[in-house]
């Protein structure tokens, strides 16, 4: 369809619309895939290709010749320049530099016909729009699908963007949809208008307009749901217990009664930030070197299917307090070998309790250092192993003060007989109860297979960790805990499973843990006579899909520079003019409160031009005004249920194709005002033609009175000059 | 020819410097504790029976109570005896008392810089040092010592900030001030030489070199430094016998002593003459040093010389060595040095098969960041490496897909999928490459084999290389000729002519040359070329001739990844008697030609299943080799072929982090 009778503002809107979406498309692919030729150098071309492209589609340039012409100005200096090369050659004069110029100019000659071909496809082919419109819903396809299985850390160029401006990465997901659903719709509109057709096909005109009309109406419904709602809903459903659940299947959960861990599936292992750990002191004695566990809660009791959560009366050592309360323990003088420690955290995601090294006797607040940035912080005074493993192989079980209620507690075993089985088969010929638990980690070890996909079928109410242990020994952490746990107490070994973080300290910078959703973890625990609950992991030694990531030290570095002493101390003049140091600066945004008074602010002035529009005729007006405002209030409406005056129609014309009796005595008083001022203009002849005002909509049904109130063309149509 | 060498130079001095400086006698006389009064329990750091007294201080029940100055003492105290965290913890407390006192400030930035390798947060306490103690003492020159020496050290401290943060030119402005102020010391030539070599001054650099060496200061480390420049300038034999007298200087100052690094540097230079074992002995020596294990300059230069000689588990275990080494440093996470680490581990799990893993190691490398500043190479240098490299991998990938059997129409698809993204992934990673050599890398300037600034791989770089138009690559290497007269870097050059005419001209043309490579590479130190070159040779053989059989056993005994990860077949004799139909067909669809005559060929047979009737038992054996004797199974005919290819084409070395 050749572009006829558009206007030539719609037709450069169109095409500095693709021009300014090519040199977006360009930059956003530069910071995913470095291009290598400057990419102002190719926007340069794009736009060179958009324009020529959409000038060339008003000649009559024919397809086949367009893409001679296309072809041979895209690859004539490239092949040029190697064609000077090769002659050069022959007198030993080639040069590198250019080759490197004939390859920067084959990109840039590239971009342009790109954008040249898809310009011209545009304006010439019928369903251009529609196919481009699918491209790039499915270039939004692919962005977004890295984002499956929660793993909300991808694609990385979106979460580089969060973690700058300091938003959830959900939020971020939601928000940059919608601004390309808008853009699209935009684009959509633009472009249909653009290539719409003349005035004289009525029918069309009209369908098309209403269609656009109701289109654009949804569409503006569609992204305040998006933003508004849709946002609320998948914060409901990705809430922190099913985020936490998929982490490595270690959840947050605190209920007495409750599993946090899931044993199906632990897709999810995101890189995703949840917390800076900042050491305060040296831990040197740090028995498990260089991994350190911090807890966050233990599974003690069993429900006949799974470890749950007992509840303080039995786990005294674990705080269950929440992040940002106070917590006061009293130290265990019965335990020896221990150090105290102190660690702030400073949480980058939402927690539902607070954690800390094994075991803390005081948590309290800290001064939130960037609540843009940290969800929370708080300062743990643990009381921290200092034992040395190899020593605890002689040590004894249980603490002798345990009543035995707690004592069967901590010992209440798996009915199903296989794992004492098992357990005896797999510690024959060792007595002693430390040994036994380090000859059942040691084993597990050796024969299981992490992987977070185990994909076992286990129907309601059946043992998960049973496929696991007694069949093709594929789990994950959730399981290996959970299996050493029921065979060591199988052994009338006191365990229970540990949930919390397990991180590695070779990663960690000046005492400062970076704890990724990955590092989520759960582990068996045994408690050694005098020492306390000591974490008996199991490691095994071969992997199936578990990629290990190094932490981002970049991230890292500047979370620390949040902690460091503030800018009265250490002002950021310091390093201005320096070189090499890339502050990164800080992007405003707005708060909440701003957002909803710029919202509301819109709202009000949204709702005062349509009233304007529809009502204005009512002020006190001079006659002339008042028929002005009185032929804009039944075009507006008109116009917000899709019925528009076309390009070269006159007033007349339109108010006869219309048929709206209302507005053929208004325009026809109009044109003759225009004609002759003032001179048909009587009041009386005014008050019967105006009494008609507001009719036009009288016989819709009310949902299209509704639609039409909170559509947003005549509105934009007014502030885009009127036309009425 | 420039400078890995000098990579390593600065390392040692700054330590030893700052670290003297942080414990320089002079501060800890300034602070340490007085004594109040006669009979006062004196609290002893150094007392390793005095457990008392460290409890004291690391405690920080009283630290509310504490003066500013008591806190510093504390930290200056607890720095040594290798508590840095709670060193740390004091400072800043200490600051929080005292915002105003200059020597907070100086003593987290030599803390930052040295302990923790932190250099912007370094470069932010130094300036605020430094303007405190002006806004006390007034602006310089100061006419008291004690006040001389402290300026000093923080000039000291912002050159060396600056230049672990790449500002070279800002390094040498505080140099400069150095010496207009009127200061000494001996790390000054040393540092002052370096500077200049970053900027490219080399002869002022050897100036200067030569002027510190014969005024005698830091002796070890001057010379060291203009070894290196001397080497640079094309004076490998005068650096080699300045190298000996610095590494005789390092070992006669007994546990002080750095000898790691010149030996490393000489080892380089070794290198670069082609003289393998003395470099190799050289690397090993420094890594057996502290100095040469703590940086990752001696287990890369060893590594990389492995996979060279085709011996993989060496180079993983040198980076190994590394890791350990790295590990007693609890402060520093080993950030500075992750790419390099990653692009060396993925290069030996390339050439071992490991090529998943390898293409994350790749990506790792690219996106991970490495300090120059103390290293003679730079950003480019890597970025180029890795983007070569992980092009590579890719294209290993596809060609393992395209030999793996799916065993569903789901893979099928997804094999398909990776493949056409790999392709097109490959193919705009390696023309970067091209563009940054050409571009950023000064028109290739790392065709210089061993190229000491240089991080490509040079068996495999005629794979970028033939990219680039024939004519252009035809002239690049005349140019380099000219220049370069190591009769062993001939046939790399050899080889990269070779490369550039088979992807213009085909499979005409270059096979004379390639035959000579496979000849003339020197054996054991050559060996990848030689695979390079034979793997070249292929691609114009017919898979059906007796030559192409003889280079497909040759690479296959020697590195069998490569015969997969280039996408050639091993010719076998397959038994089909016995093997379930169409099990044979699925071999062919593997990484295997049957061929049905054929002497000295290996030979895959169904064996019977003890275990399962279902189970499909597959032996691979060859005449006279029964070291690559495979026996794999499984119920499924597809799962049992890729299982026979796993075994056969990948090698099991150690794999760092995840070891």
């Amino acid at each position: 369809m050749k572009p006829t009778a558009q206007s030539s503002w719609l037709f450069w809107s169109v095409v500095a619309f693709r021009c300014v979406g090519a040199t977006v498309a360009l930059t956003l692919l530069n910071a995913l895939l470095p291009l290598g030729t400057p990419v102002l150098a190719l926007a340069w071309f794009a736009v060179l290709g958009i324009v020529c492209a959409s000038l060339a589609s008003r000649s009559r340039l024919t397809s086949f010749g367009f893409c001679i012409a296309l072809a041979v100005a895209t690859s004539a200096p490239s092949l040029l320049l190697h064609l000077t090369n090769s002659t050069l050659s022959l007198a030993g004069l080639a040069s590198l530099s250019v080759e490197g110029l004939s390859m920067h100019l084959a990109s840039c000659g590239a971009v342009a016909a790109l954008g040249a071909l898809l310009t011209w496809l545009f304006w010439r082919a019928r369903r251009a729009v529609t196919a481009e419109a699918l491209a790039l819903l499915a270039v939004a396809i692919a962005l977004f699908s890295g984002h499956r299985d929660f793993n909300l850390d991808r694609p990385k160029i979106l979460n580089t963007m969060a973690w700058r401006l300091g938003i959830d990465q959900l939020s971020m997901l939601v928000s940059v949809g919608a601004v390309l659903l808008v853009a699209t719709v935009l684009y959509l509109c633009l472009a249909s208008m653009a290539t719409r057709p003349r005035a004289d096909e009525v029918a069309v005109t009209r369908s098309s307009g209403k269609r656009q009309a109701l289109l654009g109406t949804l569409a503006v419904a569609f992204v305040a749901l998006l933003v508004f709602g849709i946002e609320k809903l998948l914060y409901t459903h990705y809430s922190i217990e099913q985020r936490g659940r998929v982490a490595n299947g270690v959840g947050m959960r605190s209920e007495n009664g409750v599993s946090p861990l899931t044993f199906q599936s632990a897709l999810g292992s995101s890189s995703q930030p949840a917390a800076l750990v900042r050491l305060e002191g040296d831990y040197n004695n740090n028995p498990f070197s260089p991994m350190m566990y911090l807890r966050e809660t233990a599974l003690s009791s069993f429900n006949g299917k799974e470890m749950v959560f007992a509840g303080k009366a039995f786990d005294t050592d674990i705080p269950v307090t929440k992040p940002r309360d106070n917590f006061t323990g009293k130290e265990d003088e019965g335990l020896s070998n221990r150090v105290p420690l102190v660690q702030s955290v400073y949480l980058l995601a939402d927690h539902e309790n607070a954690f800390a090294l094994d075991y803390p006797v005081s948590i309290v607040q800290l001064k939130n250092p960037k609540p843009t940035r940290f969800k929370g912080s708080y300062r743990a005074y643990s009381v921290g192993p200092a034992y040395n493993l190899a020593e605890l192989s002689k040590e004894q079980v249980g603490d002798p003060r345990w009543s035995p209620e707690v004592r069967a507690h901590f010992l209440e075993q798996h009915p199903d007989q296989r794992y004492r089985e098992t357990a005896e088969r797999l510690t024959q010929g060792i007595f002693n109860p430390v040994e036994k638990a380090q000859a059942l980690a040691r084993s597990l070890s050796e024969t299981s297979i992490y992987t977070l996909t185990p994909r076992h079928e286990v129907k309601p109410g059946e043992d998960p960790v049973a496929p696991f242990l007694f069949g093709d020994h594929r789990g994950y952490c959730v399981h290996f805990a959970h299996a050493m746990v029921y065979l060591l107490r199988s052994l009338g070994i006191p365990a229970r499973v540990g949930t919390g973080y397990l991180t590695d300290l070779s990663q960690a910078k000046d005492g400062h843990i970076l704890l990724r959703m990955s590092d989520r973890h759960a582990w068996s625990e045994v408690y050694v006579t005098g020492i306390g609950w000591v974490p008996f992991d199991v490691q095994p030694e071969q992997v199936e899909n578990h990629a290990e990531t190094q932490v981002d030290a970049k991230m890292l570095e500047e979370l620390m520079g949040i902690l460091q002493p503030g800018e009265e101390l250490l002002p950021h003049e310091l390093t201005k003019d320096e070189k090499g140091v890339e502050e990164d600066s800080e992007i405003w945004l707005p708060d909440r409160r701003a957002v909803l008074a710029a919202g509301a602010l819109l709202l009000l002035s949204f709702v005062l031009l349509k009233l304007a529009l529809r009502h204005g005729w009512r002020l006190p007006l001079s006659p002339r005004a008042k028929l002005r405002w009185a032929y804009i209030s039944i075009s507006s409406a008109l116009c917000d249920i899709g019925v528009n005056r076309s390009e070269g129609e006159t007033r007349l014309e339109f108010a006869s194709r219309v048929r709206a009796a209302y507005l053929e005595p208004l325009a026809r008083l109009s044109v003759a005002e225009a004609y002759a001022p003032g001179s048909t203009l009587s009041s009386d002849r005014l008050r019967n033609v105006v009494a008609t005002v507001g009719s036009p909509l009288g016989g819709l049904p009310v949902w299209r009175r509704c639609l039409a109130a909170i559509n947003p063309a005549s509105v934009i149509k007014l502030l885009s000059g009127g036309g009425w | 020819m420039v400078a890995r060498r000098l990579r390593h130079a600065l390392l040692a001095f700054g330590l030893l410097l700052s670290s003297a400086a942080l414990l320089s006698p002079s501060a800890l006389a300034q602070d340490a504790p007085a004594i109040d009064a006669p009979g006062e329990a004196i609290v002893d750091p150094l007392d390793p029976f005095d457990f008392f007294g460290t409890e004291e201080i690391v405690s920080s029940a009283d630290d509310d109570t504490k003066s500013a100055d008591d806190l510093i003492r504390d930290g200056i105290l607890l720095l040594q005896l290798d508590r840095p965290l709670d060193a740390r913890t004091k400072l800043l407390k200490a600051l929080k008392k005292d915002p105003e006192n200059y020597r907070t400030y100086n003593l987290l930035a030599a803390y930052y810089l040295i302990h923790v390798g932190h250099y912007r947060l370094a470069l932010k306490y130094i300036k605020r040092a430094e303007e405190l103690f002006e806004k006390s003492y007034g602006k310089p020159p100061y006419a008291n010592r004690e006040l001389r020496k402290e300026h000093s050290d923080m000039l000291y401290y912002l050159s060396q900030v600056r230049l672990n943060l790449d500002n070279y030119q800002g390094a040498l402005d505080v140099l400069d001030r150095f010496t207009s102020l009127g200061y000494t010391a001996d790390w000054y030539p040393g540092s002052r030489a370096w500077i200049l070599m970053k900027l490219g001054n080399i002869q002022e650099a050897i100036r200067v070199a030569r002027v510190g060496v014969l005024i005698g200061d830091d002796g070890a480390r001057t010379l060291n430094m203009l070894g290196i420049l001397l080497s640079m300038n094309d004076q490998p034999q005068e650096a080699l016998e300045v190298f000996r007298q610095a590494i005789a200087f390092e070992l006669s100052l007994g546990n002080e002593g750095q000898p790691g690094t010149p030996l490393n540097n000489s080892g380089e230079v070794y290198e670069e003459l082609f003289e393998d074992e003395k470099a190799e002995s050289s690397f090993l020596r420094a890594t057996s040093y502290k100095d040469g294990c703590e940086h990752i300059l001696p287990s890369l230069n060893l590594s990389l010389m492995y996979v060279d000689q085709l011996r993989f588990h060496d180079a993983a275990a040198a980076m190994d060595g590394f890791d350990r080494c790295m590990a007693q440093y609890p402060l520093k996470n080993n950030e500075e040095h992750v790419a390099l680490e990653s692009l060396a581990r993925g290069r030996i799990d390339l050439h071992t098969g490991r090529v998943d893993r390898a293409i994350k190691r790749f990506e790792a490398a690219l996106e991970g960041t490495q300090w120059f500043g103390k290293i003679g190479t730079n950003q480019n240098d890597l970025v180029v490496a890795g983007l070569i490299s992980l092009s590579q991998a890719l294209t290993a990938r596809n060609n393992i897909l395209r030999t793996t059997v799916p065993l569903s129409w789901g893979e099928w698809y997804r094999a398909k999928e990776e493949i056409a993204s790999n392709s097109l992934r490959a193919w705009w990673l390696m023309r970067r490459a091209r563009q940054m050599l050409i571009g950023e890398l000064n028109k290739i300037e790392d065709l210089t084999v061993r190229n000491t600034d240089s991080l490509v791989e040079y068996p495999t770089l005629g794979d970028a290389l033939s990219g680039l138009s024939n004519a252009a690559l035809e002239a690049r290497l005349a140019q380099q000729l000219k220049v370069d007269h190591r009769p062993v870097a001939q046939t790399y050059y050899k080889a990269y002519a070779a490369q550039g005419q088979l992807g213009w001209f085909g499979n005409s043309g270059p096979n004379s040359d390639l035959d000579d490579v496979i000849d003339t590479a020197r054996p054991r130190l050559d060996e990848l070329l030689k695979t390079h070159a034979m793997l070249l040779r292929m691609e114009s053989l017919s898979q059906s001739g007796e030559r192409y059989r003889e280079l497909a056993y040759r690479v296959f005994y020697t590195v069998p990844a490569e015969l997969r990860n280039r996408g050639f077949k091993l010719p076998v004799t397959i038994e089909a008697a016995g093997m379930p139909s169409g099990l044979a067909s699925l071999l062919a669809d593997g990484p295997f030609l049957p061929v049905k005559q054929g002497s000295g060929l290996c030979v895959i047979r169904s064996l019977p299943s003890s275990e399962s009737p279902a189970e499909i038992k597959l032996s691979f054996s060859c005449p006279g080799n029964p070291s690559k004797d495979r026996i794999v199974g499984d119920v499924e005919a597809g799962a049992v072929v890729n299982k026979l290819s796993d075994a056969l084409f990948r090698e099991e070395v150690p794999n760092g982090s995840d070891s």
